[in-house]
């Protein structure tokens, strides 16, 4: 019955018998989606921290090479190498390219979640005036509460897949080490992401009743 | 000389080499998982002091709002987190030390209350098998020396580190390496060997 570990499949234990339906049904799903594109995103991020920290070693030991090779006057065996090298870095950075473009699938599709909740909140806001529902959806967040929830994770993540693009570029091109370490830096800790923005997530799945209260 | 008051120290000193086999283990485990949070504690300190030595504005980094505090948040939050795993181990270096203080002492009381009746053959006597109980007792008293003085020593290592510190959090595990000596385990495994059959005899 249940999907990847980890990841929120509906089962009968969360589907709230039919009182769930219309715009409570799909909150309680995009809930679920929230869940699951922010697990994927922490895998695609590790993913991206082993690649990037492949291509700053590569580089350096790339630029440690060179230094050997103009000091010493042999070169024949160090053009292949160099070659392997170059092949090497060449896989990593593809590798880390195919992360970021996953990551850009991830946030389109947090857009289109944000959008969802919005026109959840537009279409409560033509049913019941500009006040919205009287009774909450679920148990206490009104429509707007849950659409800036949805905005705040949102936005988040738009910012840190901004920086992580930046860091796409630069990280295979930069020679100060100090510099290489503060990509590899802001790529792992994800300054752009918010401590809390788990405990939003965790908020949302509470209200929507996939976690127990 | 009364037998049986020989026989008791005999299985105080028994129980108490037993614990102190258990404690080995205990504080090898816990030295362990100290070993990857304090190659973390390093790594986060190097981290910091990149981001100290760099100025963003002169970096690609420098259209993103806020990024070195954000960053700086970060790093602190996840130093702190390490640091208090470490904390949490230190509880468990505690305990062995303890438990190994409590069963000197409950070995020491038990020789005061006889100790005017034993005579200097009772102490010394040694068999092939079985040591003295005289060397049992030194063997004890320098493990509990041991270990009290170990964790004394890393605890005020991890006292003295602070989160924005990273010149003291970079140096942190070569000098919590240099805490332990080579000789102080090996010691602890040389006496339990020679231990071994005195701890199996009855």
């Amino acid at each position: 019955m249940e999907g990847e570990s980890g990841d929120i499949t509906v089962t009968s234990s969360n589907r709230k018998c039919s009182a769930v339906t219309g715009s409570g049904r799909k909150t309680k799903d995009n809930a679920a989606d929230w869940h699951n594109l922010m697990l994927r995103w922490e895998r695609l991020n590790d993913d991206g921290f082993k690649a990037a920290t492949n291509i700053v070693n590569l580089r350096r030991s790339q630029s440690d090479r060179l230094l050997v090779d103009e000091s010493s006057s042999s070169s024949s065996s160090s053009a292949s190498q160099q070659t392997a090298a170059a092949a090497e870095l060449q896989d990593e950075c593809i590798k880390l390219q195919e992360v970021v473009d996953k990551m850009v699938a991830v946030v389109t599709k947090m857009e289109r979640l944000v959008t969802s909740q919005r026109g959840i909140r537009d279409l409560e806001e033509f049913q019941f005036g500009p006040e919205g529902r009287k009774i909450p959806l679920f148990h206490s967040w009104s429509s707007k509460q849950l659409e800036e929830s949805c905005h705040f994770l949102f936005a988040a993540y738009s910012q840190e897949l901004q920086l992580k693009r930046t860091i796409l570029q630069e990280v295979a091109h930069t020679a100060t080490s100090d510099l290489c370490l503060v990509y590899l830096s802001c790529w792992l800790h994800q300054p752009f992401i918010p401590p809390h923005s788990r405990l939003t997530l965790e908020a949302l799945l509470l209200e929507t009743g996939h976690r127990p209260l | 000389m009364s037998k049986p008051a020989v026989f008791s120290l005999d299985q105080a000193l028994r129980r108490s080499f037993v614990n102190l086999e258990d404690s080995q283990k205990v504080w090898r485990k816990v030295l362990e998982d100290c070993n990857p949070l304090m190659e973390s504690l390093g790594n986060l300190a190097e981290q910091s002091a990149a981001l100290s030595g760099l100025q963003i504005s002169n970096t690609p980094l420098r259209d993103f709002p806020d990024l070195e505090e954000r960053l700086r948040f970060k790093l602190s939050l996840e130093t702190d987190s390490v640091l208090r795993k470490l904390h949490e181990n230190m509880s468990s270096l505690q305990a062995v030390r303890d438990s190994v203080s409590h069963h000197l002492s409950a070995v020491q009381q038990q020789f005061d209350q006889i100790s005017e009746s034993l005579d200097l053959l009772d102490l010394t006597q040694r068999s092939a098998s079985t040591p003295s109980v005289c060397d049992l007792m030194e063997w004890l008293q320098d493990a509990e020396r041991l270990y009290r003085l170990q964790f004394l020593r890393r605890k005020t290592l991890l006292q003295t580190l602070r989160v924005d510190d990273f010149c003291l959090l970079e140096s942190a595990p070569q000098r919590w390496k240099s805490v332990e000596c080579e000789s102080s385990e090996d010691q602890i495994t040389e006496t339990l060997c020679r231990v071994s059959f005195f701890m199996e005899s009855q």
